[in-house]
């Protein structure tokens, strides 16, 4: 607890807020922009419809921030070579455990913010009804599982290696397979798909008269299957973040 | 009463690929000893340092400290009584002096109140609300040291503390080191690459050498191999050899030169009237002494660089 407590006495003056901050800000920017004069239609299904929008929208934005967010917490220990200070007063497994919750709480915080702005837009805007309590949490819990898969996958990263340039490079690479993965289909197997996998509506476009028809998405099989992997790349990348950190010397 | 070892290690070895960093070493550092590690750049010295530390896995041997063997298990208890400073100091650049020293404090567990006490101890009492990126090197050394401080340790290592002081730096620095075991009882390793630092800091010297402890003793007992000689060429290095030893005298030979230990003037005179009585031709009569370069560079090897 103590360990913990540390770590975001160590993280004062590194901008995480700011940084966690301007990326609900931009998405809460394009929200006002796409939804801000909604059809009749749109406020009918204006709630369903966020429950599409978010995770597409963070499929491709999420990555490269949990990339930055791990190297924030990561990159102050490397710069000024604490790790052998540290490691001589706490196990390894302690100082990874203190990390990771750290970036776990703020991810938390950071989605519970992002859906609360989002209803709050919704109701701004006219949309009908309330968001449908049951489906927004279970699309909340899955995307936290999904998001902190791939904070731990960077986490890992970022402590293990020095020069923060190649986490943040492959957090990069990660945003772009997020949006090519959205052009292929709704599900995935790959840690960047998680997002789109926790994805519990879907659409229909009507080219004809240029419609849209949200509903709630009828997972199939294997659909199923890939939302069963975002759990398994989360024990994954924790098992493997901690094992490397533990045996790494310095 | 036998004097406790806080460090014993026994075949500390350790092994990067097919490279032998550490070879089955045998140091021990008695209880309030300054104990100098000293050896050339790459002897092994920071290795052996964090293998103590924990920082490094042995490949084989073992170490015990305070008296008792450690292990995984047991390694952060038995360190916690142990302050260090390994290669450079460890710090927070995005956080002041005295917020890098609060972290440690609260891990250490010790009293909030040794955190003035410390930066009084290295003088960085007017530098605690300032960012340690702005902190010269120097400074950081200094708050590495009061890091390490912290807590009032048992044992303190110290890995080339001296590394971006400058000369009154430096100073300032040894001073602090030779008062720790008198003052605060701590136990000093101090490991460094110059003679001349250990000479002015050290009790005890482990000297290693490519991985293997070549030396290790009081540093009087290494003073005492840097003794004066007296060197003589004679004509006849034999019959100079055989009165000598009639003489009782201890020879060694060198080249062409036969050498004895220091003496008085007077038993030099009486010599040099025997050879002359004895027809031997007196060539050179000569004052060698052994500094503890030569002593060093003997045991760790003149192509390795001091």
């Amino acid at each position: 607890m103590k360990t913990l407590q540390l770590e975001f006495y160590k993280i004062k003056r590194r901008k995480i807020g700011l940084t966690m901050a301007a990326f609900l800000a931009v998405q809460f920017l394009w929200g006002l922009w796409a939804f801000h004069d909604p059809s009749e239609k749109e406020k009918a299904q204006g709630f369903l419809s966020l429950l599409y929008s978010l995770p597409v929208l963070d499929a491709v934005l999420v990555p490269p921030i949990m990339a930055v967010l791990a190297s924030r917490l990561a990159d102050i220990e490397h710069k000024g070579g604490m790790y052998k200070q540290l490691e001589t007063l706490r196990r390894p497994g302690s100082l990874y455990h203190a990390k990771a919750l750290c970036g776990l709480i703020i991810i938390i915080v950071m989605f519970a913010a992002q859906y609360a702005l989002f209803i709050l837009l919704g109701y701004a805007v006219g949309y009908q009804g309330h968001p449908d309590a049951a489906y927004y949490l279970l699309s909340y819990g899955l995307k936290l599982m999904s998001n902190s898969s791939l904070f731990l996958m960077q986490l890992a990263l970022s402590m293990l290696f020095a020069n923060q340039m190649i986490p943040l490079v492959i957090g990069l690479c990660g945003s772009l397979i997020g949006l090519l993965l959205m052009f292929v289909k709704m599900y995935s197997f790959l840690p960047w798909g998680g997002n789109l996998n926790a994805a519990l509506v879907t659409m229909e476009w009507n080219p004809v008269n240029r419609n849209i028809t949200y509903f709630y998405r009828e997972y199939t099989p294997i659909e199923l299957a890939a939302v069963g992997m975002i759990f398994v790349w989360f024990v994954i990348f924790y098992i493997a973040g901690r094992t490397l950190f533990t045996r790494k010397e310095n | 009463m036998q004097t406790q070892n806080l460090i014993e290690t026994t075949n500390l070895t350790k092994q990067y690929g097919k490279v032998r960093c550490v070879n089955s070493l045998h140091m021990q550092v008695p209880q309030g000893a300054v104990y100098g590690f000293l050896g050339p750049n790459g002897a092994g010295k920071s290795t052996t340092l964090k293998m103590i530390l924990g920082l490094a896995r042995p490949t084989s041997g073992s170490i015990t400290l305070f008296g008792t063997p450690m292990c995984d298990k047991n390694r952060i208890q038995l360190l916690s009584h142990t302050g260090s400073l390994i290669e450079s100091p460890s710090y927070y650049g995005h956080l002041t002096g005295e917020e890098n020293l609060h972290i440690l404090q609260t891990l250490k567990g010790c009293p909030a109140e040794d955190i003035d006490k410390v930066l009084r101890i290295v003088r960085l009492e007017d530098a605690r609300k300032k960012k340690v990126d702005h902190y010269s090197l120097g400074m950081k050394q200094r708050l590495g040291l009061a890091s390490a401080l912290l807590g009032f340790p048992r044992l303190l290592i110290l890995d080339e503390p001296t590394n971006g002081l400058d000369p009154s730096g430096i100073q300032e620095m040894r001073e602090l080191i030779c008062t720790l075991p008198s003052e605060y009882g701590i136990t000093v390793v101090v490991s460094s690459h110059l003679l001349s630092e250990i000479d002015q800091m050290a009790d005890h010297v482990g000297i290693i050498r490519k991985g293997q402890l070549v030396f290790q003793d009081t540093l009087q007992v290494l003073h005492s191999h840097a003794r004066q000689q007296i060197a003589l060429r004679t004509g006849s290095l034999a019959q100079t050899l055989s009165l000598l030893r009639r003489n009782d005298i201890e020879v060694d030979k060198e080249e062409d030169y036969l050498l004895i230990p220091m003496t008085e003037d007077d038993r030099i005179a009486d010599l040099c009237r025997q050879l002359c009585e004895h027809h031997i031709p007196l060539y050179r009569i000569e004052k060698r002494e052994k500094s503890l370069e030569d002593i060093f560079l003997s045991l760790t090897g003149k192509e390795t660089s001091l």
